[in-house]
């Protein structure tokens, strides 16, 4: 019976922790699929919404509005650095797109630390975050169950607009062969932007649920998202997107089953093991654990 | 066509050296000790960038990996310079065998470069495979990996608490001989047989292998290499500032010498000097008036991350006007 | 490097699968030292890939690389170098950020030679191209013309056993096509090298090359001197088939 307990609880924290992990992850690819950038500077936009929930968030605007409010900022600033600094390197080599989005990167905490603080900041937080319910034996906390719900949700609604609509297919086409994309006459600018809005869309929903755990915000909120999307992202495979989101719910399982099974000496090393197993995938799977559709197509 | 002069690296060697000298003899014989401790921290940036310039200049692959190095470097010479006595205060779960061994600086700073260039040798020879962004995401591993290892080994690193009781041996001239030193050895190795197959992998990776380059092994050679000259920097640093802890090795730190590397232009010596020189100057300049700000207390907060935002700024200006850096791929005095 | 005269390249059924695809099938062929091989066909006939295979650039599904009694079939492309075997690539891969100079004498320390033996080899190299006045400039700055000459030279200053040319001519003009030829013709009696060139100028390839391998859908076709597959049935409807004319009036 505890065997039992077990496990189920495993499952749902495992779950939970790997939906937040999954949109980490598919923001950081969506762009990457399209650009090959890798953007580092994808955990500042989680910053800048989890700023945006300590500004507003203690005002007398009801929590729903301010969320949405700060998924937005999260996609101005997304579109605001494709167009400043991304659009300018984009011909050069994905290198140079890569220092520039770790320039941006550090440009941008280190603006929180000179206008905000240095130091992170406690926000109000709706109380469900940190509530838990209770069924049979299974203790559940209402925000990890939110986070997965949320996370189901997002991934099916975002399947959907890559499936079904014009500018999703002409994305998917443009992570497939961009050169090819722009043949058939579809406007490069305009498939970018719209990765660019997304990866902002995503990075929003996981500010209001990783803030919502940590209950603040500070210059280095997003350092943690973005590894986790770069774990997970390279585990799945940089050119997947169900990858991506497949990459996301193995390392939420790992992290929760790593955290159960090693000894209390070895835990402190979590991180190290984690990264140790990225290490090992690049060298012996460089195109992920899950093939990408991409990369199976391509002859 | 004999009258083709061979490419020779001595003539850069004194351009760059010779101007570095006359500023740390001016800095020297008429400088205060705040100008003589930026000279020092100039020549120790240097070392390091040009660690970076040896591995990630010739073959241009991106190496997040370095500052592990400079990690490994600083604390490993510690525990071979530090006093028994010292070790006793600072580091009270030492292991026994390592408590009474103390050799002289050189010797330590020797270790500690030894130690990083040892474990560049073990783990990297797979990674040397990866290019471009798998590059980058695997030596970002590797840093992480280290960083967490410094910060939880506490035996020998005091764990993320302050290391403390380093003697001061980090003189001016010391940190102006590695500069010039690894300078020249920098010079040296893009003309050699290996730097110059290095280079060509950095252009083409099929074209070098049809030429029978292995282009694994030459990056290796290479990575190994950069690691030994960074970890010396790191040693050479951690006698300079005396205490430190794990953090002084992560991000903001790889963020600094990137930097450096990228303003100046990776692909030559004579840009990681530029680099450096512009970079230290942006760096310590800012952080002087920043400084200058909190002491007058004009606003009711410290300003810190200043020196940051004017270095980002500068990089991401530079990677979109000029992405091979104020000097591209030349050496000077061409 | 393998020194012996009598030394022959031996490609032996070589079939290469990719996905859903069959791009060659039992190719059989030989090159001798001192011989110039002609590997024609229409586009997508499998001759690049063949070279890629020989090379080690892929790897065959089935069938056996070897040079003499060196089975050389999987070694990775740096170690088939050091054998003898040198090439050109269809798409020019220069080390465009390197001197001219540089991009040929890295290939001459690559073959193992120091540094003043490789300038030398290096200069040879550039001489015999008629490059030599270009030697400072760095590659990315070239000429599209002159860029393939400079492949060639690098192919050269390994001083290869063998030597695999893909499309050397392609993009040239009449005139400069015939400096190629000039150019080519006594290499290998020169320098002792057996030489497979892959090229759509059938005035060039029918001029140069001592003996023909045609190859159709990854298939040998027609195996002969050039006149004897210049009269080939099935290379002339092969040709009318895909639209191109093999012979050039």
């Amino acid at each position: 019976m505890n065997v039992l307990h077990d496990v189920l609880q495993f499952i749902i924290n495992a779950l939970s922790l790997g939906g937040l992990y999954a949109l980490m992850a598919l923001g950081l690819v969506i762009v990457y699929g399209i650009l090959r950038l890798v953007n580092f500077a994808y955990g500042e936009l989680v910053m800048v919404a989890g700023y945006t929930l300590l500004m507003l968030g203690a005002g007398p605007i009801p929590w729903l509005i301010v969320a949405v409010i700060s998924i937005g900022m999260a996609v101005l600033t997304s579109l605001l650095l494709e167009r400043v600094a991304f659009r300018p390197v984009r011909q050069a080599s994905a290198t140079t797109m890569l220092i520039t989005s770790f320039a941006v990167s550090a440009l941008l905490q280190n603006m929180a630390i000179l206008f905000i603080s240095p130091r992170a900041k406690a926000v109000t937080t709706p109380s469900f975050f940190t509530e838990n319910f209770q069924v049979g034996d299974l203790l559940i906390s209402k925000g990890n169950l939110a986070s997965l719900v949320v996370s189901l949700v997002l991934l099916g609604l975002l399947t959907l607009f890559l499936r079904r609509t014009l500018l999703g297919i002409a994305l998917r086409a443009a992570a497939d062969d961009f050169v090819m994309t722009r043949l058939v006459g579809i406007r490069a600018n305009q498939v970018i932007a719209t990765a660019f809005a997304i990866s902002g869309f995503l990075a929003g929903v996981v500010a209001l649920f990783w803030i919502g755990r940590l209950g603040s915000v500070g210059p280095f909120v997003g350092s943690t998202p973005v590894l986790v999307a770069f774990v997970a992202a390279v585990v799945g495979g940089m050119e997947s997107l169900t990858g991506a989101v497949i990459g996301g719910y193995l390392l939420g399982a790992l992290t929760v089953g790593l955290q159960l099974m090693l000894p209390q000496s070895l835990l402190d090393y979590r991180q190290a093991f984690v990264f140790a197993i990225v290490l090992l995938v690049l060298l012996f799977r460089p195109q992920g654990l899950v093939r990408g559709t991409a990369t199976a197509e391509r002859v | 066509m004999h009258h083709l002069k061979s490419t020779s690296w001595w003539p850069t060697s004194l351009l760059l050296s010779g101007p570095l000298l006359v500023l740390a003899l001016v800095v020297y014989l008429f400088g205060g000790e705040v100008l003589q401790r930026i000279l020092i921290v100039l020549f120790i940036n240097l070392t390091m960038v040009l660690g970076l310039q040896i591995f990630m200049g010739n073959s241009g692959v991106v190496s997040f990996a370095q500052i592990g190095f400079m990690g490994i470097g600083a604390y490993s010479s510690a525990l071979f310079s530090m006093s028994p006595q010292a070790k006793a205060m600072a580091l009270r779960n030492l292991y026994s065998f390592l408590v009474p061994v103390q050799v002289p600086f050189v010797v330590a700073v020797i270790i500690g470069g030894i130690m990083a260039a040892l474990v560049a040798a073990l783990v990297g020879y797979p990674l040397m495979r990866l290019s471009g962004a798998a590059a980058v995401i695997a030596t970002f591993a590797l840093l992480i990996i280290v960083h967490t290892v410094l910060i939880n080994w506490s035996e020998v690193t005091n764990g993320p608490r302050t290391l403390f009781g380093l003697e001061a041996y980090t003189t001016l001239w010391v940190s102006v001989a590695s500069g010039i030193l690894f300078l020249i050895l920098a010079l040296w190795f893009k003309e050699t047989r290996l730097g110059l197959q290095l280079r060509a992998s950095r252009e083409d990776e099929a074209a070098a292998a049809s030429i029978g380059i292995n282009i694994v092994w030459v990056r290796w050679i290479a990575f190994v290499l950069a690691a030994f000259v960074t970890g010396v920097a790191g040693a050479l640093w951690a006698h300079f500032i005396t205490s430190f802890s794990p953090l002084a090795f992560y991000l903001p730190q790889t963020f600094l010498i990137i930097s450096m590397a990228i303003i100046g232009g990776s692909a030559s010596v004579s840009g990681a000097v530029v680099g450096a020189v512009a970079v230290t100057a942006i760096f310590e300049g800012v952080r002087g008036i920043e400084n200058a700000i909190n002491i007058s207390t004009v606003f009711p907060f410290t300003v810190s991350g200043l020196t940051e935002v004017c270095l980002s700024i500068a990089m991401i200006l530079i990677l979109i006007l000029r992405p091979s850096g104020i000097l591209g791929s030349r050496e000077l005095p061409t | 490097m393998i020194q012996n005269n009598a030394l022959t390249l031996h490609v032996e059924e070589i079939t290469k699968d990719f996905v859903g695809l069959r791009a060659l099938e039992d190719v059989t062929l030989s090159l001798h030292r001192g011989e110039i091989l002609g590997l024609i066909g229409p586009n997508g006939s499998g001759k690049t890939t063949l070279i890629n295979v020989i090379t080690g650039f892929l790897k065959p599904t089935r069938g056996r690389v070897r040079v003499g009694d060196t089975d050389i079939t999987g070694w990775p492309p740096h170690r088939i170098a050091h054998v003898g075997l040198a090439r050109t690539f269809q798409t020019i891969k220069l080390f465009r950020g390197l001197t001219v100079l540089e991009n040929v004498e890295v290939a001459a320390v690559s073959a193992g030679l120091s540094r003043p033996q490789a300038r030398e080899r290096a200069l040879w190299a550039l001489e015999r191209v008629g490059a030599t006045h270009l030697a400072t400039i760095p590659a990315g700055a070239l000429p599209y013309g002159e860029e393939r000459r400079i492949e060639v030279a690098r192919a050269l200053a390994s001083r290869p056993i063998f030597l695999f040319l893909d499309e050397p001519a392609a993009g040239l003009n009449e005139q400069e096509s015939d400096t190629l030829l000039e150019m080519l013709t006594p290499l290998p009696r020169e320098t002792g090298c057996g030489m497979l060139i892959v090229d759509h100028d059938m005035r060039l390839i029918m001029r140069l090359c001592h003996r023909l391998h045609v190859l159709n859908y990854g298939r040998t076709i027609c195996e002969g001197t050039p006149n004897e597959v210049r009269h080939d049935k099935e290379v002339i409807a092969a040709y009318l088939g895909s639209g191109r004319r093999m012979l050039p009036c």
